[in-house]
């Protein structure tokens, strides 16, 4: 059973087409409740995105199509949650 | 409607990727200006040479008009293929993936078919609309009448793609419909003193 409730992802995408036109098809997936997309740093041709998408039965592969067919790279995966709650990471004394 | 709504979204998406409006714009502009005022030399070399058959003159401007559509056709498919080729390499390299499937490689392809769809149709039909009257000169009986009305229809061609160039530089739009009737004016002008001069 799919329960990936949470992905945060380090994207490298060319400037078009936009984030926003990027988050609206992300949204559209299913299993998909939220997409939160945002540039930290830009080059010429392309820029850095931190993709966030949150849902209940989020499918990886089906983000990982869209995120290509749209000329993005995943260069990481920053953050999974699974489970039946969204569990946000926890500061240790290491922290 | 449905399938013909979903190509017209796509069409949407493409264009805002390669930007396909804009360029087929200028082109459009551009081909179909080369396009009347290749057409107006064709009728001002006729009327000079004082020829009176409509036929020689729709078969003369037939095939120029033909040759303009490929020529537009042919040059702009290559040319925007190889350019396009090469900002899509570019790209590739900054990103370090194959785009050539992605929805930016489609948005390229579709962009280089309807521009050239674009430069080929522009001067085709700009110089064909202008030849119309010669296809009615036997209605309209004097030859010499087709030739006026040609010329005025294709003065109207420059003055309605100067205008167009106005409303897009929001500026004056007679004033910029007057600027492209005046290469009309000045060709038409031209080419019949020097093709009368040369025809004795």
């Amino acid at each position: 059973m799919n329960n990936i409730r949470r992905l945060v992802l380090d994207v490298l995408k060319p400037h078009e087409p936009s984030i926003i036109d990027l988050a609206q098809k992300l949204s559209n997936l299913e299993g998909i409740d939220g997409v939160n997309i945002s540039i930290y740093e830009i080059d010429r041709k392309v820029e850095n995105a931190k993709i966030t998408v949150q849902g209940k039965n989020i499918m990886y592969d089906e983000v990982l199509k869209v995120i290509q067919d749209n000329g993005g790279a995943v260069h990481s995966i920053d953050e999974a949650v699974a489970g039946t709650i969204i569990l946000d990471d926890v500061r240790t004394l290491q922290d | 409607m449905g399938f013909l709504k979903r190509r017209l979204r796509q069409f949407k998406e493409y264009d805002d990727i390669a930007e396909i409006g804009d360029i087929a714009r200028r082109y459009f502009v551009m081909n179909a200006f080369d396009g009347v005022l290749t057409i107006i030399g064709v009728l001002t070399g006729s009327y000079a040479a004082h020829v009176e058959s409509a036929s020689v003159v729709i078969s003369t401007g037939l095939a120029t008009s033909i040759a303009m559509g490929i020529s537009g056709l042919w040059g702009a498919y290559f040319t925007e293929a190889a350019e396009r080729k090469r900002d899509l390499d570019e790209l590739e390299n900054h990103t370090l993936t194959d785009l050539s499937e992605t929805r930016i490689g489609r948005a390229s392809r579709v962009a280089g078919f309807v521009v050239a769809l674009v430069d080929g149709l522009a001067p085709f039909l700009s110089a064909l609309i202008a030849l119309l009257p010669f296809f009615f000169s036997v209605s309209l009986g004097d030859i010499y009448l087709s030739y006026y009305l040609s010329l005025g229809i294709a003065l109207l061609s420059l003055f309605g793609l100067g205008a167009f160039l106005g409303k897009v530089s929001r500026e004056n739009i007679m004033l910029w419909g007057l600027k492209m009737v005046g290469a009309g004016l000045l060709s038409i002008g031209l080419g019949y003193f020097l093709g009368g001069w040369e025809g004795g």
